[in-house]
């Protein structure tokens, strides 16, 4: 069941994309679309700490173009 | 002969005038108008940038400082000094990124005064630095980090590497890192007592932009942890089967201390533990305002399987203003050897339980958090988001429904951040 939901979301992920040529992104370009750092290293630390859980760190995500 | 002359002449001629008559123009200009030359290159400036043309320098340093303070109900209260900068080249690529910070931690938690222990306070100190380097499509990142308290020290680095396609359209994203820490007892040397965890971790993932507004990502993680990161200062109460019956959630000291056994072992977990978790996350630009929103969905081999939710709307108030909702959701069952009250046999071989915990953090629990924060930019009016101010404040409640000492936590933690482009 678990992976028919994964292949379900990854289907309506790739159909449902458009292709975003460069000079269309503007709202993509957005300062707070990708900035990895809303949380400050307080607020990490307490998330780390307070729950059982790990993983989803922040990573380098792209998409606006702007890098 | 001469037609052919005299059109090369003619040709020569209106070039040159096309060539000089601006600069003669504008050198006219430029006598009786200061405020026009410098309009002009600002003009020439923004055309150039339009065009592509790479500016003079592309490098720019941004620094943040932030200050940071934790308080809860269970009596632990954490300040957080931390400054981060970085030099990025936005023409070759290249990026290099440092932070540093202090935990100054005071505690006497329930945990704490159950075992007889006073309040403690420690610091820790952690820095982490990362070499980014892409060039064109494909990226490459080494980062390393350390931490180090009095009885505590770990260090760690990793890789990671993310390929462009479709135009940036679809980013896939890998990586591997390792850490390795050294737990040990405060006052006691690590030559003396310590022992040793490892970690490995992979991750992999893409990111894609969805539409000209929303841009969706998925990563997965996997964790390979080895070695004992039982606490060498928590000790387990032990019952026998009769009384471990009638114990209830949130016990008391007294009640605990009135009915346990006299052996109290050290805590003792697994020596390896593999960690699973897959992360979406979502960003979508409105006119003036951006949302994101993650979720995350945890599984590891103790059987501790827990769900995370974090959202943050971000409203823009003109160009100096932006203010903030933010509520997170956590919600998590136990590991599969958790139990309210830890049945032992009797004197001497006691038949301890192999694995045990008094980690809370283990447990069955919902914590919801919900909080706002505000940023001002204070950059010129050209510029104004070169230098900003931001306040964060949460507020967090946490529900534990199947542990002795606490039923509840109530904590709040607020943030204050400068950040500026020098």
């Amino acid at each position: 069941m678990k992976i028919v939901l994964a292949a379900f979301a990854c289907v309506v992920f790739c159909e449902g994309c458009t292709h975003v040529a460069p000079y269309e992104r503007g709202r993509l370009a957005e300062p707070d679309m990708t900035r990895l750092d809303l949380d400050g290293p307080a607020a990490e630390h307490v998330y780390a700490v307070h729950e059982g859980a790990a993983g989803g760190g922040a990573v380098a995500e792209s998409g606006c173009g702007c890098n | 002969m001469q037609l052919t002359r005299a059109r090369a002449f003619l040709v020569f001629l209106v070039a040159f005038v096309a060539v000089a008559w601006p600069e003669v123009a504008h050198a006219q200009e430029n006598g009786s108008s200061g405020d026009k030359t410098a309009e002009r290159k600002e003009d020439k400036a923004q055309k150039e940038a339009e065009v592509g043309k790479a500016p003079e320098d592309a490098t720019t340093k941004h620094v943040s400082l932030d200050v940071a303070g934790y308080t809860d109900s269970d009596h632990v209260s954490v300040f957080t000094p931390s400054v981060s900068g970085g030099i990025e080249n936005v023409i070759t690529g290249a990026a290099v990124r440092g932070s540093y910070l202090v935990d100054v931690v005071s505690a006497a938690s329930v945990d704490i005064v159950s075992t007889a222990s006073r309040r403690w306070t420690e610091a820790r100190q952690a820095g982490s630095a990362e070499v980014e380097y892409k060039p064109h499509d494909f990226g490459v990142s080494i980062a390393g980090s350390t931490s180090s308290e009095p009885d505590y020290f770990s260090y760690g680095a990793g890789v990671t590497m993310t390929y462009d396609l479709l135009e940036k359209n679809l980013t896939l994203i890998g990586g591997y890192g390792y850490g390795h820490d050294t737990a040990g007892r405060s006052g006691t040397p690590f030559s003396v007592f310590s022992r040793d965890i490892t970690h490995g971790a992979f991750t992999a993932g893409l990111s894609g932009v969805y539409d000209r507004s929303t841009i969706l990502s998925g990563v997965f993680d996997l964790t390979l942890e080895n070695g004992d990161s039982s606490k060498p200062y928590r000790y387990i109460p032990m019952f026998t089967a009769a009384e471990a019956a009638n114990v209830s959630s949130g016990a008391s000291i007294d009640y605990v201390n009135a009915h346990r056994l006299s052996e109290r072992p050290l805590e003792q977990l697994p020596l390896s533990r593999r960690r699973f978790a897959f992360t979406g996350r979502l960003a979508h630009r409105f006119d003036s305002s951006t949302l994101r929103a993650e979720e995350r969905i945890y599984y590891d081999s103790w059987g501790l399987a827990a769900s995370t939710t974090d959202a943050r709307w971000i409203f823009d108030f003109g160009k100096r203003f932006a203010l903030w909702p933010h509520v997170r959701f956590h919600a998590q069952k136990s590991v599969s050897f958790w139990q309210l009250a830890y049945v032992s046999g009797p004197a001497p071989g006691w038949d301890l339980p192999e694995y045990r915990t008094g980690d809370r953090e283990l447990g069955p629990l919902m914590t919801f958090m919900g909080g706002a924060g505000i940023r001002t930019y204070l950059g010129s009016e050209a510029d104004p988001r070169r230098y900003a101010i931001s306040l964060q404040g949460d507020g967090g409640y946490t529900a534990y429904s199947d542990d002795l000492y606490v039923t509840s936590r109530a904590m709040f933690l607020a943030s204050l951040r400068f950040e500026g482009e020098l």
